[in-house]
């Protein structure tokens, strides 16, 4: 649950209310497993006529396995490894959005819980209806978005296409709006799951200068990139996940290499390509 | 601080989940607002059409019965006026709660919220636009002159009662449908036939007695039979009709937020 203070915290911190070093989110032994259909989109019919076969269209998915992490404030942790490594589902644990099957995870502050990516869930709904919905939805109140809303359009440089309806949008409007909202909501711990990487390159600037400012001691910021070159000017600390377990964790530099390495991918524009 | 730990006996932790609950209770009111204000957007009248559509819905029925039918029995117009606009609010929970759960994928895979909100809110946007069909009935009431009576205020009751059925179903069919996608193109068929089966256009009194015992497994019979009763004869319902009334909203209303809430933690991985 997002609970934001009302203190505005400048690039230096001028508030602590989290001891530098003190934990924001500790992982011990998480496990993620489900059960998906390999139907595409499970009907009655397919149903009841694999019913009397006794075939089973399901797949069991282990997408984290005993993932052991704490992340302390003061912190920016950058996530990587390929596709399918578990990134984006340690991120849903950690935001609540998906229960753990084995393990634990306590979140000390308030996450933004990947809002950016929640707002424009529905798309006949305006802008400013959007971003209303994605705010109530994550638990804050009318009164924190409407001090915020302000900020929120002006940093998504959107103009009056706030209150259009956000079908008419191109895409990289909508990733500016999802972006401004997870940056303006100041949360003690952020989470940015790719919605860095969508946007023309003066907004990709500009909200890597923001991720940059966002940098405090009493905040935890957690990147989720394949943009090593990012992952390494922004982060102290990289994770490297791989088939749902930590690979490796440490010094930036070191974990990307490592990771390049054993991806036998060197370094190149493609795999560097900036936010 | 918050913890998150596997749940396997199928429920979430209940005083938690519904303190979250009651902290997001602002967005099911904007949420069914916004909804409402979409599904008129851009149409000349825009939320005239809550008024609108009850009014011409009438308008329709009292051609077809005063003047296709040629006759002057108001009481009939009454009932098949006010029983069919409360098996609207159902159905409008039933066709507004199916896709409440799949149309709201991006928010479903990126936030963390209690789940029923999303077929709460179908409810609430059922029940906003029921209000103005409430006025277009008093409205026929007074114009066909039927009388008024302090019985008619079993109608609160009863309404309530309309509305604990009408969230069980929005929850029921918004996690069938997370796995069985069928189910709506099935559903306009289910509500026609629902619609045939219960006393919406003709009166509970006239079915053959046979038939009015088999009515015990129709959840809306007694629901709608009371209705009648109180809208269009201003007299009070029978107890037992509200009992079994009560029962079947209740049953559905418990049965429904169970299988919801066991299964609402796989919704993120099966959208």
């Amino acid at each position: 649950m997002i609970s934001l203070s009302d203190s505005s915290l400048d690039a230096h911190g001028i508030h602590h209310e989290h001891p530098k070093n003190g934990i924001a989110v500790s992982i011990t032994h998480v496990g993620l497993t489900y059960t998906t259909s390999i139907e595409k989109r499970p009907t009655l019919k397919k149903r009841l006529t694999s019913l009397g076969r006794g075939r089973k269209y399901t797949r069991v998915v282990k997408a984290l396995n005993d993932v052991s992490l704490d992340v302390h404030y003061g912190t920016v942790l950058g996530v990587i490894g390929s596709n399918g490594a578990g990134k984006s589902s340690l991120m849903r644990v950690i935001s609540g959005i998906v229960p753990p099957s084995q393990g634990r995870v306590e979140v000390y502050g308030s996450v933004s819980t990947l809002l950016a990516l929640g707002v424009g869930f529905n798309p006949s709904l305006t802008g400013r209806a959007n971003v209303y919905l994605g705010g109530l939805a994550a638990g804050m109140t009318r009164a924190q978005i409407d001090r915020q809303f302000d900020e929120i359009a002006d940093f998504s440089e959107l103009g009056d296409a706030i209150d259009v309806p956000m079908r008419t949008y191109s895409s990289g409007m909508f990733a500016r709006l999802a972006f401004s909202v997870a940056a303006t909501v100041k949360p003690d711990i952020l989470i940015v799951d790719e919605a860095l990487s969508t946007g023309d390159a003066k907004f990709k600037e500009k909200s890597l200068n923001r991720i940059k400012e966002l940098r405090t001691d009493d905040r935890a910021l957690i990147l989720v990139s394949h943009a090593m070159a990012t992952i390494a000017d922004v982060c102290n600390e990289v994770v490297w996940l791989h088939k749902g377990a930590v690979m490796m964790r440490g010094e930036p530099t070191a974990t990307i290499k490592a990771y390049q390495d054993f991806m036998q991918v060197r370094k190149s524009a493609a795999s560097d390509e900036d936010v | 601080m918050n913890v998150y730990e596997p749940f396997r006996a199928g429920l979430p932790p209940m005083r938690a989940y519904l303190r979250s609950l009651w902290s997001r209770r602002a967005f099911i009111s904007e949420f069914s607002r916004s909804q409402l204000r979409e599904q008129n957007f851009g149409s000349v009248f825009g939320q005239l059409w809550l008024i609108l559509n009850p009014l011409l819905l009438s308008g329709v029925y009292f051609l077809l019965i005063y003047i296709i039918g040629g006759s002057s029995d108001s009481s009939r117009f009454a009932h098949l006026t006010s029983s069919l606009f409360l098996f609207y609010l159902i159905s409008n929970c039933l066709t507004g709660g199916v896709k409440s759960i799949t149309a709201g994928g991006r928010l479903i895979l990126n936030t963390a919220f209690p789940r029923i909100m999303l077929p709460l809110s179908a409810g609430v946007v059922a029940l906003f636009r029921f209000i103005p069909t409430l006025a277009v009935i008093f409205v026929i009431r007074s114009i066909v002159g039927l009388t008024y009576s302090w019985q008619m205020l079993w109608a609160i009751p009863i309404l309530a009662i309309a509305l604990l059925l009408g969230f069980g179903l929005a929850i029921l069919i918004s996690c069938i449908n997370v796995y069985f996608r069928d189910i709506t193109s099935f559903l306009p068929y289910m509500v026609r036939t629902l619609l045939y089966l219960s006393p919406v256009l003709y009166e509970a009194k006239t079915l053959p007695e046979r038939f009015q015992k088999l009515e015990a497994a129709n959840p809306i019979y007694h629901l709608l039979d009371s209705w009648s009763q109180v809208m269009v004869y201003a007299q009070a319902p029978s107890l037992s009709s509200m009992l079994q009334a009560l029962a079947w909203a209740l049953g559905i209303l418990i049965f429904g937020s169970y299988f919801f809430l066991a299964r609402e933690r796989d919704f993120a991985v099966r959208l």
